[in-house]
């Protein structure tokens, strides 16, 4: 074997192997493509002068880049959604509107997930937040653990494909998508998906009442009592929400623009709720400042890292080997599909989408499904949202799936298996989700060609 | 080996300090966001605002490329400060079953192998093939009314990388002496290899719903069955 194909496959093998040591996944990529830069130079396949496109790559790809300046202003917005308490009032509101209904409380949780979907995005984060807030009260309830918990992971999970969602952002940078189509397009996949959810709690809760018994009498309120927490807790976050996308379907604003107004908008909330002080404040430019440097320290590991892969035939060995595999885009967009679900074991969306979509790009673009895409420009976004419902997908499946882990971790009273078993409906609704989009491209591709048209 | 960790402690908080620093960029960001959304809006119905001291002195050009400029600096000083408050992913499958002196030993390596060379490198070449080269030449903003002096935000990339170089010798010199250092000095150090990711966010949130809950008593679940009868009553 030539160098040019053994060094690549070197490469892949050592990122997978030191990545699991828990060193930090940023550090990981640079100093790997660091070393393999080294390795290339001392076997003649790079040269020194190679490594002066490391900083200037840096600096282009996520300095001077205005579209990502969207994803520290959502992140910014979603931390101080979370800290004025919001969620928790959303919760408390949702509940007492879908209190007649079967499954309310498991109801009012999917709710949650959609509305706040659009201000979170971080699994681990957001999976926790709605199993400490959530999950005491339904089991307290009587709801079965296994319908708890299968509620709480998948809802936490909807805020990487419903938009604005920072996923989306990167996507759209890694494969030269407006983000606007992105987040168009991702729509109704995410709300097809909660859809779904909502379905099937209310079958459950409808054929077999004792997992998931009503609110009792005496918790009643009056209906002018709730129209005025609905006004109070409900409105505001869901119209700053219809603000920011609002505008970007419209086309009034870019997203980079959209994410500002979120930002100052949210704080805006802040105030009015009389949660704002100057130390809420710095807590949340800490916090923020923190997730940021995380995506954006793997940003650059990975530029570093794809420079020296690309450099040394990596490019090449990907392409050959799909090529010898002789599948057709089918058969490509099927083992994309497979890799990307395997890795989102052990992956959050954020290794996976600046790694691995960098090395599939290429492909991915000189894909052909003929008449498949009504519209040729829409390929790549279709392709986008259904890695994003893939990932998803596979942050929920046992035994590895990412959110079941954080669950588990936030959750101690309940068992694993629980866990396990509660999650298996929702996985297989993922799938049917997912068939759909594949089988229907225009779930995600008719509101973006009818917005823009 | 109490030396070496005062410097750990002093390195740990000038990167810190650099860090919180830069996180209060987030304000201006917004601001000039919203600022460049609004004039755009202003012009359309007001059109001599063109003429007003503020638009001459902050144009929509310079506006965007101040909103990128800010976050280059945002996202490359926090690099630094993200790393010390054991903000960066880590992927946590393998690392929750491995003893503290293992996991010591790993970030005592990585920090070696992959992370010195990597920042050293990074900040010597953008120093002299970024900051340095568009320094001589006077570069400026390809747009003629974009803003001036391209190397003060190419250096973002030298400053960003030259404190994360500052956060790993600290992190680096914590475990050396969490490793060789005698054990009375051992809980000082172990700040890295003690907690593990989900532990800490399970703590955190529990502490902000604490805090939620006593601000709104009448939403805390637990108790609303008596403040909704008292209510009532």
């Amino acid at each position: 074997m030539p160098w040019y194909e053994i060094l690549p496959a070197a490469m892949l093998i050592c990122m997978a192997l030191f990545i699991f040591t828990g060193f930090p996944v940023a550090l990981v990529l640079g100093g790997l493509g660091l070393a393999f830069g080294v390795i290339g130079i001392m076997v003649g396949e790079f040269r020194v002068a190679h490594f002066n496109a490391v900083p200037l790559r840096i600096y282009a790809g996520s300095v001077e880049n205005i579209i990502l300046v969207a994803i520290p202003m959502f992140i910014f917005m979603g931390t101080m959604l979370e800290k004025s308490g919001i969620a928790e009032d959303l919760l408390y509101t949702l509940q007492l509107l879908t209190r007649r209904l079967p499954g309310g409380l498991a109801l009012s949780v999917t709710l949650l997930g959609t509305i706040l979907a659009a201000t979170t995005g971080i699994i681990g984060a957001s999976v926790v937040l709605l199993t400490l807030m959530a999950l005491p009260e339904m089991l307290r309830r009587g709801y079965s653990p296994q319908l708890a918990t299968g509620t709480i992971a998948s809802s936490g999970t909807l805020g990487i494909l419903i938009p604005p969602s920072i996923m989306l952002v990167l996507m759209a940078d890694q494969l030269s998508v407006p983000v606007g189509v992105l987040f168009i397009g991702a729509l109704f996949p995410g709300l097809l998906l909660a859809g779904l959810y909502i379905v099937y709690i209310m079958t459950k809760a409808t054929l077999q009442p004792h997992l998931a018994p009503p609110m009792a009498r005496d918790e009643d309120h009056s209906g002018s009592e709730i129209a005025g927490m609905v006004i109070k807790t409900f409105i505001p976050p869901v119209f700053l929400i219809v603000l920011v996308l609002g505008s970007i379907f419209a086309g009034w604003a870019t997203p980079t623009e959209a994410s500002g107004i979120g930002a100052f908008g949210a704080t805006l909330l802040a105030i009015f709720k009389r949660r704002l002080s100057y130390s809420v404040l710095k807590d949340v430019c800490y916090r923020a400042a923190v997730t940021n440097a995380m995506i954006f320290g793997i940003f650059v590991g990975a530029t570093c890292f794809s420079l020296v892969f690309k450099r040394l035939g990596g490019d090449y060995l990907i392409e050959e080997l799909i090529n010898s595999l002789g599948v057709g885009p089918w058969g490509i967009l099927g083992m994309i599909m497979v890799v990307v679900f395997l890795l989102g074991f052990f992956l959050d969306w954020i290794e996976i989408t600046l790694i691995v979509l960098p090395i599939f790009a290429p492909i991915i673009e000189a894909l052909d499904f003929g008449n498949h895409v009504s519209n040729a420009e829409m390929m790549l976004p279709w392709f986008a949202i259904l890695l994003a419902v893939n990932l998803q997908t596979s942050f929920l499946t046992p035994p590895f799936g990412f959110a079941l882990f954080y669950m588990k971790g936030a959750a101690k009273t309940v068992r694993i298996q629980q866990i396990y078993r509660g999650i298996i409906p929702f996985v297989a609704m993922q799938l049917v989700g997912l068939s759909l989009c594949i089988l229907f491209p225009e779930i995600v591709t008719w509101l973006p060609e009818a917005v823009l048209n | 080996m109490r030396a070496l960790l005062s410097i750990s402690d002093g390195l740990s908080a000038i990167t810190d300090f650099v860090g919180r620093m830069a996180a209060w960029l987030f304000v201006p960001m917004a601001l000039v966001i919203l600022y460049d959304v609004l004039q755009r809006k202003l012009l359309n119905i007001y059109p001599e605002f063109q003429q007003t001291l503020l638009y001459q002195f902050l144009p929509s050009t310079k506006a965007q490329e101040l909103e990128w400029h800010l976050h280059g600096f945002l996202f490359m000083l926090c690099l630094g400060f993200a790393y010390i408050r054991n903000g960066h992913v880590r992927v946590e499958v393998v690392r929750e079953r491995l003893s503290e002196r293992t996991r010591a030993w790993i970030e005592l390596f990585g920090c070696l192998i992959f992370v010195l060379p990597y920042t050293i490198l990074v900040v010597d070449l953008s120093l002299v093939e970024l900051a340095w080269k568009s320094f001589l030449i006077n570069e400026g903003s390809s747009a003629t009314t974009g803003l001036p002096m391209r190397w003060i935000i190419k250096s973002s990339v030298v400053i960003g990388f030259g404190f994360l170089t500052v956060a790993a010798i600290s992190i680096m010199l914590r475990h050396i002496v969490f490793l060789f250092g005698p054990a009375e000095l051992r809980p000082l150090a172990n700040r890295y290899v003690k907690g593990e990711g989900v532990e800490e966010l399970k703590h955190e949130v529990e502490e902000e719903l604490a805090r939620d809950a006593a601000d709104h008593p009448e939403h805390h679940f637990g108790d609303r069955n008596a403040n909704n009868n008292g209510r009532r009553g």
